[in-house]
Formats: C-alpha cells, sequence, structure tokens
C-alpha cells in the first residue's frame, strides 16, 4: 500500500526529470543547456550572497505587502460585508477596481512612490487587496441567520463576536481570497523587479536571460517555480489548521448526502 | 413572568404584505411549563423571534419579567430548531457551551465548572471535546441544550427542537428536557407543531389558529407532574387532552380552507 | 434602491477622485482628476494605434483562452475518467500549478523574442490549470448513486460521457473558465507590459515612460472595462448553462 502510494507519488516526476536530464545530457543547443549544467549552475548562483542580496528581499517585500493587503482586506471586508446599504453602494466600484489587472498598477505605481521598496511593496498591496477583500465581503455577508440570532440572544457581542463568529464564519472565503492573493503576489513580486530595479530575483533572472547567461537563467527559472511550489505548500499547512473544521463539515455533511 | 399583550406582525415586503400575526395576547407564569401548538405555517417562529426581541412586532408588546422586550432581553435562552445551524460548527461542544458565559464575563474557573455541570445535565460529559458535526442530531440538540442551561436562564424559549430527529431520541430528549426544567425552575415556552408532545410535556397548551394567528385556545394539562413515556402516553386523559386540542386545530384549519 | 445606491457610490468615488487633485491634496501629475482622463480616452478613441492595441490584447488573451480551455477539457476529461491516470499525475498537476507563470517569462523572450507568441506561452500556461483543475474536480464529484444506476442500465462509454460526466463536470468546468478568463486577461496584460508584445500594456509602458499620465490612466481604465466585460460575460454564461443546477436554482 505504502509502496504503491509512493510510487503514484513520485513516479512521474521522478519519470520527467530523468527524461529531461536524459534528453538534454549531450545537448550542445546554445538556449537548451544539459539539465546536469543548470542544476551546477543552481548550485553557484542561489546558494551563496545571492542568497542575501536578491532572494531574501523580494521574499521580505512579499511578506510585508502581501501581509498589509491581508489585514486591510479583511478589516475594509468586514465593515463593508456587515452593513447591507455600504455593500450596495461599493459593490459597482470595487467589481471595477478588481477587474483591473494588477500589472498594469506597476507603473501607475512607480509614477507616484519611484522605483524603491516602497513600489514593489505598494504594488503588492495594490493588487492582493482586492480578492481578500471582496471574499471577505461575500463570507460576512453570507454568515448564517440562525448562528447571528443565537449570537444575539446570548448577547455576544463586540470583539468576542468579530472573533468568535464574523472571523470564524467567513474564514473559508477569506482563505480561497487569501489564496488568489498569493499567486497575484507572487506575480507582482517578479514583474515589480523586472520593470524597474537593481536587485531582486526578477530583476537577476532577466539580468541573466539579457546577458545570456543561459544555464544561470534557467536556474532561475526553477528557483522561481520552487518559490511558487514551497508557498503553496506553507500556504496548505496554514489552511489545514484554519479550516479543519470546515473540511471536516464539508466531509461529513457529503458522507449523509 | 412572560407578558404578551395585543402582539400583531405583518411583513411587508415589496408590493406585497402578509399578515403573520393578527391579535396574540397570553402570559406564562414564573416557573411555569406552557407548549405552543397550532398548524404548520401559523407564525409560531415569528412569534417566538419577536419574544425573544429578534424581531420588532408591528404592534402590541412583549415584557419579560415586567419589562418591555426591545432586543434579546437578558435571562433568556432560546433553542432553536435548526441545531445543525445554532452551534457554532469552529467550536468545541465545551467551547460552544462555554462562549455565552464568556461573553457574561465570568472568570474561567468559574466557567469550565459550569460547562462540566451542563453536559453532564444532559448526558454528554465525555463529548466535549468533539464537534458538533461529528455527533448525531440528537446530541447536536443536546450540546444545544447545555449551552441554554449553562447560560441559567429565567425564561427559557425552545423552537420545535425535536422536530428533525428520530422518534427514540425524540422521546429521551422530552424526558430530559421535563427534567432541565423542574432542576433549574425556569419559566418554559415549548412551540410545537405535534400534539402529543405538547400534551406530554406542558402543564399548559396554548392553541394557536392559522395565520394570521390568535389564541384560540389555552387548555391546562392536568396530568400528574411524574411523567412517563408509556404510563402517561396511555393515560386516558392524555388520550382526551390530546383530542380537545385536535379538534381545535382541525377547526381552525377547516375554517381556513372554506372562508 | 440597491442599483441607484451603486451608481451613487460610483459617483461618489469619481467626485473624490475629481476633487483630490483639484483642491492640491494630490499632485495633478500622480493623479489626474478623471474629468482629465475621460478626455485623455476620447483622444485615444481617435487614433488607430489604440485600437491596433486594443485588438492585439483582444487577439492574445482570447486565443491564449481558447488553447487552454480547448486543452484544459480534454486533459481533464481523460486524466479525470482513468484513475490510474489521475492517481499518477496528481503529484505532478500539484507541483506545476503553483509555478507562477511569470517565472516564464525568460524563457519566453529567449525563444520566441517579443513575439506574441511569448506572451501567449505565459497566457496559456497561467489558463490551462484553471480550467485543468476544476474540471478534474467536477470529474470526481459525479456521483455514486448516479454511475451506480449507469452501471445497472449498462450505460456505453459514449453515453456515459454525455449524461453522466458531462452534465456533472459542467457546473466546475464552467468556474474554471471564469477563473482562466480573467487569469488570461492579467497575464496577457503583463506579457505586453513586461516583454513588450504589442498591445494595450505596452502602451501603457510607453505612456508611462514618456510622461503622458492621463492617456496612461486610460488605458489601465480601458484594461478595467475589458475584466469587468470579462466578468460580466461568463457570470452570464454560468448562470444561462446551469438554470437547472440547483447552486443556481435555489
Amino acid at each position: 500500500m505504502i509502496v504503491r502510494r509512493t510510487v503514484a507519488l513520485l513516479g512521474l516526476p521522478a519519470v520527467l526529470v530523468a527524461a529531461w536530464w536524459v534528453a538534454s545530457a549531450g545537448s550542445t543547443d546554445f538556449y537548451r543547456p544539459p539539465l546536469a549544467r543548470i542544476l551546477a549552475a543552481f548550485r553557484d548562483t542561489w546558494f551563496g550572497r545571492r542568497l542575501l542580496d536578491d532572494v531574501a528581499p523580494s521574499l521580505a517585500r512579499l511578506a510585508v505587502g502581501y501581509t498589509v493587503a491581508l489585514c486591510a482586506g479583511i478589516a475594509i471586508g468586514v465593515a463593508i460585508g456587515a452593513s447591507p446599504r455600504l455593500r450596495a453602494l461599493t459593490e459597482p466600484v470595487l467589481e471595477f477596481l478588481r477587474a483591473i489587472p494588477p500589472p498594469v498598477l506597476v507603473p501607475v505605481v512607480i509614477l507616484v512612490a519611484g522605483i524603491g521598496d516602497l513600489m514593489k511593496v505598494l504594488v503588492i498591496v495594490s493588487g492582493c487587496l482586492w480578492p481578500v477583500l471582496l471574499n471577505t465581503v461575500e463570507g460576512v455577508r453570507a454568515i448564517d441567520p440562525t448562528l447571528a440570532d443565537t449570537a444575539r440572544v446570548y448577547h455576544i457581542g463586540g470583539t468576542l463576536r468579530l472573533r468568535r463568529l464574523v472571523l470564524r464564519a467567513a474564514s473559508p472565503q477569506i482563505v480561497t481570497g487569501a489564496r488568489q492573493a498569493l499567486s497575484i503576489g507572487i506575480i507582482l513580486m517578479v514583474i515589480s523587479e523586472m520593470f524597474a530595479a537593481s536587485s531582486g530575483l526578477g530583476f537577476t533572472v532577466v539580468q541573466f536571460q539579457r546577458s545570456f547567461a543561459i544555464p544561470e537563467m534557467w536556474s532561475g527559472v526553477l528557483l522561481l517555480g520552487l518559490l511558487g511550489v514551497l508557498l503553496s505548500l506553507g500556504f496548505r499547512a496554514v489552511e489545514a489548521r484554519v479550516l479543519g473544521w470546515y473540511h471536516g463539515l464539508r466531509a461529513v455533511a457529503r458522507g449523509s448526502r | 413572568m412572560l407578558d404578551v399583550a395585543g402582539l400583531r406582525k405583518v411583513y411587508e415586503g415589496q408590493g406585497h404584505r402578509v399578515e403573520a400575526i393578527a391579535d396574540l395576547t397570553f402570559r406564562v407564569g414564573t416557573g411555569e411549563f406552557a407548549c405552543l401548538v397550532g398548524p404548520s405555517g401559523c407564525g409560531k417562529t415569528t412569534l417566538l423571534r419577536c419574544l425573544a426581541g429578534l424581531l420588532a412586532p408591528t404592534a402590541g408588546m412583549v415584557r419579560v419579567d415586567g419589562v418591555p422586550v426591545a432586543g434579546p432581553p437578558p435571562e433568556l435562552a432560546v433553542v432553536f430548531q435548526e441545531y445543525g445551524r445554532s452551534l457554532f460548527p469552529w467550536l468545541r461542544v465545551r467551547e460552544n457551551v462555554e462562549l455565552p458565559l464568556r461573553a457574561k464575563g465570568l472568570p474561567k474557573a468559574r466557567r469550565q465548572s459550569i460547562v462540566d455541570d451542563a453536559l453532564a445535565a444532559v448526558g454528554l460529559a465525555d463529548a466535549g471535546r468533539a464537534y458538533p458535526w461529528q455527533l448525531s442530531g440528537g446530541m447536536q440538540q443536546r450540546v444545544a441544550i447545555a449551552r441554554a442551561v449553562g447560560y441559567h436562564p429565567r425564561v427559557l424559549l425552545m423552537d420545535e427542537p425535536f422536530a428533525a430527529v428520530d422518534a427514540q431520541t425524540r422521546a429521551d430528549l422530552e424526558d430530559l428536557i421535563r427534567d432541565v426544567w423542574r432542576r433549574l425552575s425556569v419559566t418554559l415556552l415549548f412551540v410545537t407543531h405535534d400534539i402529543d408532545e405538547a400534551v406530554y410535556l406542558g402543564q399548559r397548551v396554548i392553541v394557536l389558529s392559522a395565520a394570521p394567528s390568535t389564541v384560540d385556545a389555552d387548555l391546562a394539562v392536568d396530568l400528574p407532574d411524574e411523567r412517563d413515556q408509556l404510563s402517561t402516553r396511555a393515560d386516558p386523559r392524555f388520550t382526551d387532552l390530546r383530542t380537545q386540542v385536535w379538534s381545535r386545530i382541525k377547526r381552525t384549519t377547516a375554517l381556513e380552507a372554506s372562508p | 434602491m440597491k442599483a441607484w445606491l451603486g451608481v451613487l457610490g460610483l459617483l461618489a468615488f469619481g467626485g473624490v477622485l475629481e476633487a483630490l487633485p483639484r483642491l492640491g491634496l494630490v499632485p495633478a501629475g500622480y493623479l489626474p482628476p478623471p474629468s482629465r482622463i475621460a478626455v485623455a480616452l476620447a483622444d485615444q478613441a481617435h487614433q488607430p494605434t489604440f485600437w491596433a492595441a486594443l485588438g492585439d490584447t483582444l487577439r492574445t488573451w482570447l486565443t491564449g483562452l481558447a488553447i487552454a480551455v480547448a486543452a484544459g477539457l480534454v486533459c481533464g476529461v481523460v486524466i479525470g475518467s482513468v484513475p490510474l491516470l489521475r492517481e499518477a499525475t496528481a503529484s505532478t498537476v500539484e507541483f506545476l500549478r503553483p509555478i507562477p507563470s511569470v517565472a516564464l517569462i525568460p524563457l519566453a523572450v529567449l525563444l520566441y523574442g517579443t513575439g506574441i507568441r511569448a506572451t501567449l506561452l505565459l497566457v496559456v500556461y497561467a489558463a490551462f490549470w484553471q480550467v485543468l483543475v476544476q474540471v478534474l474536480h467536477g470529474v470526481g464529484d459525479v456521483d455514486p448513486v448516479a454511475r451506480d444506476t449507469a452501471d445497472s442500465y449498462r450505460l456505453g462509454r459514449l453515453a456515459r460521457m454525455r449524461y453522466l460526466v458531462w452534465p456533472t463536470a459542467l457546473p466546475y468546468a464552467l468556474t474554471g473558465v471564469r477563473l482562466a478568463t480573467s487569469v488570461a486577461l492579467v497575464l496577457a496584460v503583463t506579457g505586453e507590459l513586461v516583454i513588450g508584445t504589442p498591445g494595450l500594456g505596452r502602451e501603457i509602458a510607453v505612456a508611462q515612460s514618456s510622461g503622458a499620465v492621463p492617456a496612461m490612466y486610460a488605458l489601465v481604465v480601458v484594461t478595467g472595462l475589458l475584466g469587468v466585460a470579462a466578468n460580466l460575460v461568463t457570470r452570464a454564461a454560468e448562470r444561462r448553462a446551469l438554470v437547472w443546477h440547483p447552486a443556481v436554482r435555489t
């Protein structure tokens, strides 16, 4: 059983990597270097000063921007979601702001905030905010009326109500929004650096491409992919903690159907 | 303790209005166990929401302990019909019972001992660590009852609490609620559409007419205080009361059908 | 009532944006008032380059979307209906999906230069996973009772596809298409902005670097309107195709 599952889990990835390795082994194509060389470049390029100079600042900006967007999105979303009138008032504006493709905000923010760290963080905030905000509004709006009545009857109000009812009830939607925001955040982290920067992950990778350092560029692509995968795994671990009750509830509802 | 005077509720929608309650006046004395029955759709839930202060009536007044109701009164608890939706699914059973006590601002040790007692009173002493949705329907409703018990209300409202559980569980829960009522000496208003249940549980049965509802009859249940699923239900007096309520309800629905 | 409040909200939003630069609270060089953006927009509408850019963006966006949807549907149905295949590919899908498509930008430039194909690669890669994952969910969600019913009536492979798998998977597939549509727009504009493929994204970058601020905002508004239109169309399509479905009916 365990063997079978391991094969299912690792079988295809192993085959694909092996196929890449073999197919590229003797490659003399300048643009498609052998996988062995890419991996060597990966080790030489990223496990050194670059980790501190390029990777860490990129991730720090992502973390700051994402956190700010998350907090602001939830706070504003709770306020709007709790009031039907405010919701009706803001809905078309929010629909429009959400629909703007976040990358076009890069030139706009550069105009206002220059090309420093602030610009990159602002770009990430302005892109990540909307999915969190709109999903929070949706989640708060859809709080079960019986639960809301229960809270009223037992005089559960104020911060207790916010923490134990509103935020928890909306948490499945908030998590959905946060997941969308994370992938947008990664995109914005990379392209804000590609567009205008002198350091950072996105900048370095584009630099490699422009200077035809091909194995290094491939290794950068690998690193970006790896970061995406790791962040999504981390997100899932957090989600499993926050939404354990939700998945359990869903499984029960499904089983009795 | 619970005083309803000239209560009227009309729902105003866009272009249509529904009169759910025409004119209701009754009172439930301190420590009394009253059951409210009526044909389905007669505005029982509307009434209960007005009593609990969740819904503002169009006219008339509700008083709890002499104080007019505007918003949920203190020392009043409600057990809703939809147990699956009135328990917080992200909190464990213990935390569900504890939450209203937290809102009251009780210290932790006090909360813990109240929760222990309340869960023991409904026979769920061992289920505290579970999530509500891991329990059967009957057990979930026990949790909701434990939450109400722990809150220590002076008035307890129950809205068809056993409508969604199977017959055996229902009988157990009925006896449990009689037990809780006696132990807490709480004023209890129990809304149901089940005539047998109303007669079996209450000291008094208030019969509502079809919507827009009024009080159609108010019968004292003169059965002995010790009730038992087998002997009480076999008592000729039980059958007699049951028939009286039945005929009342049939009459109101028949009147409704031929206006 | 609700619609009027929404209109009021839009007017208020526009009013605030108009007032901020006019009162000098925000430099007009950063945030020109909407009236000036509107003028710039009207100005754009008279220029053939604008329409060409709009056409380019639409072409990249919709071509990429069509490829991604077709590939996602086919792969999803095939992988989803063969349990062994599903099991074997699960980890690979989970690994490839979160790879940010912008990671592919240097590769795309290297392989295709600044042509439309470079951006198409990004669009297709990003949109494909949205469709594939939803279709996989959908095919996996076929009601076991319905499956048993189909077995007991000895439905053939095609009939099963037509009456069992397709109706179950359709709502999921449409959700996938809706998500893919907006992701595809984002990546199309990104490619134009960063790589320089012809389209609105490139025009925005050009307007920014040449200091034509109102024109830049006008173009941003146009991309936003494209996004709104995409949302409206895909949501309407979802509703129409699913009138019989409980999620829509109730």
